[in-house]
């Protein structure tokens, strides 16, 4: 049976065709990439900067169009991935074929991801590489290294200090920040029957428990990065994990350390005097404005042990991966973001350079304890399993904090689990 | 007069058999094929209509199961290049062995067995009073609804905060507005409180899908078989329990079957609430697997977790059908 079309089927038709022309748009390609020897066209840099926060802005309003007025023709995309979730999407992109040209990677995942031989081998592909290097810290250079070859260049460095509420000092009667181990359990006892707590963490990580490790005069491994056994569960390893322990048992550090999701995290709880003690990192400092302005930071050294003070290297890598299909803009790019400009831009707000002559306390004097801290800082060991090590590390201590066993085996046993892992290289 | 055509009268059909005619008999369309078998169209009109769903289905669905399987036997890196030894039932072993993938069921079982029933009592008892002709049904069926339409990732963190140990709604709830208790409890601190507020969160966004469901399945249930109990002086509850629920057997199979293929599969609400915390002890099985395979990288290894998973609740299904078939055949 045939129908005069009416109006109304008409206007349907004509929608669907609209609708359909619409969704069509947004399958296009992307750009195509530019022959080698110019450097057009399009890029993508996935980071892990947060939405709202001054990294991001910098990114996007100088350091991005910088680079941009400087090769006409050339297109920064970037995108900005939850920290979180930054690991696992590279790896899905990895297995699915659509990696992004550059990636601002957190330290501890470059030796696996070059293990993966997802990255460009930077030593041979940029010319220029032995410039590059000198122009950086050693030690941040090193966290790009797997077997030969590095594999990434520096982009920021950082370290963790001592953040203390001097309010919360003052009412345990202390008006300066313990300077060691001995003056932390002195803080605890004062502090004991009140509200507040002497220090507090949200783990028991790599991250979270080596700076005391290191500081007790203990270690991870051995320089080689081959054995835990012997280093880890040393006596001096295990006092510094003592120390916390003993601070949880009395009741010092709340239970986020043992990673719940309930708790008041370290940053409030020293704003609002909960906690009087935390340890953690510069880019805290435009959080810490934004969020509790009338919160006046303080920073010391990591309390200092027999091994002194001691804190953890943490920091971003520039990677290049092995897939682009503009190599040499994204190459460019990383140049761009270790160019000096670019270094002080980012130290404005709260990420160190890997510089060697920025002076970044130049820049913003609340560097200077951080500075200071990183002259004896110590990195994660650079080895490709360290992911799972970290894992493993803090469920044995999870375990013992939580009363399962004592703090002596669950270092055995991660000892002897962490042998195996880097057995494997 | 019209001439009617007759059946005989069609040149085409000229020496078939006669064919039933007058108002209720119904002509299927037959066409031939080049082989001379005649179809019936109305099959293959299905079976085309069927082919792109299914068409979904297979490269949506099975293909990747399959692939699953197939990785499940490996020590594998989806990455080109990339050396995949295989390892036979390596994997399997070493899940049936690992505490952590014990502990992750224990706490799948635990949460079906509060969300399930809880999910069915509460969807009834709503879907009961939904029943009555009460002004306004139509908002307060929205209403219940509602939680089943919103994301998971957003209710998951609006739990994540209401069951915050300082400044959550629940403590404030119950050390200050109602005193029942006088610290605050710490909910996603430990274990068990973790899992209560994971299954108060799973119940809560349950219940409208169970009511609306139910309240279709009560449509069904024989009035007359209400009024005469009422006369025979059943209470309410009675006529409930003797007549209403026997009527929903039916769907209520159906609705625990779903629920607990559902809470099997409970994820976004741990990752996000307790991110398997503290210290592991909320993990549950799709949390286990995401974490070994996307951060550990040990795909074969995740892959052979969701084979066990998927086996352990088709068996749960296949067994919940059949207790209730046996059931009903056995009226």
């Amino acid at each position: 049976m045939n129908r005069v079309p009416r109006r109304r089927d008409r206007l349907v038709g004509a929608s669907l065709a609209v609708v359909t022309a619409l969704a069509l748009v947004g399958c296009s390609g992307g750009d195509p990439s530019s022959t080698d020897g110019e450097l057009t066209g399009t890029i993508t840099f996935w980071h892990a900067y947060g939405a709202d926060s001054k990294e991001l802005e910098t990114l996007r309003e100088v350091i991005i169009p910088g680079f941009e007025a400087k090769y006409p023709g050339a297109d920064v995309e970037d995108v900005a991935v939850p920290y979180d979730q930054l690991h696992q999407k590279m790896i899905t992109a990895a297995a699915g074929g659509d990696l992004p040209d550059v990636m601002r990677a957190d330290i501890i995942w470059v030796p696996e991801a070059a293990k993966l031989g997802l990255l460009e081998r930077l030593d041979t592909a940029m010319p220029d590489f032995e410039e590059l290097a000198a122009k950086v810290f050693p030690g941040t250079l090193e966290t790009n290294r797997y077997q030969d070859g590095y594999y990434g260049l520096p982009l920021d460095t950082n370290t963790r200090v001592l953040m203390y509420n001097a309010d919360a000092l003052a009412a345990a009667g202390v008006s300066e920040p313990p300077a060691t181990f001995d003056e932390l359990r002195e803080l605890a006892d004062k502090l004991a029957g009140t509200d507040i707590y002497a220090f507090a963490d949200n783990g028991l990580s790599g991250w979270n428990v080596l700076p005391w490790i290191w500081s007790a005069g203990g270690d991870i491994t051995d320089e080689n990065y081959t054995k835990a056994t012997g280093y880890l569960n040393s006596p001096e390893s295990v006092a510094g994990v003592t120390l916390l322990f003993d601070l949880f048992q009395k009741e010092q550090m709340p239970n986020i350390v043992l990673g719940g999701t309930g708790g008041v995290p370290t940053s409030d709880g020293l704003a609002t005097g909960k906690y009087a003690t935390i340890l953690d990192g510069p880019w805290m400092y435009p959080i810490f404005e934004a969020a509790h302005p009338d919160f006046e930071l303080q920073v010391g050294p990591v309390p200092a042990g027999p091994g002194g003070s001691v804190s953890v290297v943490g920091g971003e890598d520039i990677v290049v991966f092995r897939g682009s299909r503009n190599k040499a803009l994204a190459l460019e790019f990383t140049r761009y973001l270790l160019s000096d400009e670019a270094q002080l831009e980012f130290a404005k707000i709260g990420q160190m350079s890997v510089l060697r002559d920025l002076d970044v306390v130049e820049v913003n004097p609340t560097y200077g304890p951080f500075v200071e801290q990183l002259k004896t800082a110590k990195p994660r060991p650079p080895v490709p399993a360290w992911p799972k090590i970290d894992d493993l590390l803090q469920r044995r201590l999870q375990a013992a904090f939580g009363g399962e066993m004592s703090v002596q085996e669950a270092l055995d046993a991660a000892a002897e689990e962490i042998d195996a892992l880097l057995a494997q290289g | 007069m019209t001439a009617v055509p007759t059946v005989a009268s069609r040149p085409d059909r000229a020496g078939e058999p006669p064919r039933p005619t007058g108002p209720r008999a119904r002509r299927p369309i037959r066409w031939s094929y080049g082989s001379g078998r005649r179809r019936d169209a109305r099959t293959l009109i299905a079976y085309a209509f069927l082919a792109p769903a299914f068409a979904m289905f297979l490269i949506v669905m099975l293909l990747p199961i399959g692939k699953a399987v197939q990785v499940s036997f490996y020590d594998w890196l989806p990455f080109p290049g990339a050396d995949n030894t295989f390892v036979g039932l390596d994997n399997y072993t070493r899940a049936l062995g690992d505490p952590q993938f014990r502990l992750s069921v224990v706490n799948a079982v635990v949460y079906m067995l509060v969300t399930v029933p809880g999910q069915i009592v509460l969807g009834l008892g709503v879907a009961l009073l939904l029943q009555n002709r009460l002004p306004g049904r139509m908002v307060f069926r929205v209403l219940f609804y509602l939680p089943v339409v919103t994301s998971w990732v957003v209710v998951s963190l609006l739990f994540r905060y209401l069951f915050a140990t300082d400044g959550g709604l629940v403590n404030w709830v119950l050390v200050e507005g109602l005193g029942v208790v006088d610290e605050p409890i710490g909910w996603l601190d430990s274990r068990w409180t973790a899992i209560a507020a994971l299954c108060a969160l799973g119940i809560w966004k349950g219940i409208g899908w169970t009511a609306i469901i139910l309240l279709a399945g009560l449509t069904g249930v024989p009035r007359e078989l209400h009024e005469a109990a009422a006369v025979d002086g059943a209470s309410y509850l009675r006529r409930v329990w003797h007549v209403t629920l026997p009527a929903l057997r039916r769907t209520l199979v159906f609705v625990s079957v779903m629920l607990v293929i559902g809470s099997f599969n409970v994820f976004i609400s741990v990752l996000l609430m307790t991110q398997g915390g503290p210290a592991g002890q909320t993990e549950v099985p799709l949390t286990y697997t995401y974490r070994e395979t996307f951060n550990f990288l040990e795909f074969g290894y995740g892959s052979a977790v969701a084979v066990l998973m998927t086996v352990v609740v088709l068996i749960l299904s296949i067994g919940q059908m059949m207790l209730a078939n046996r059931a009903e055949r056995g009226e």
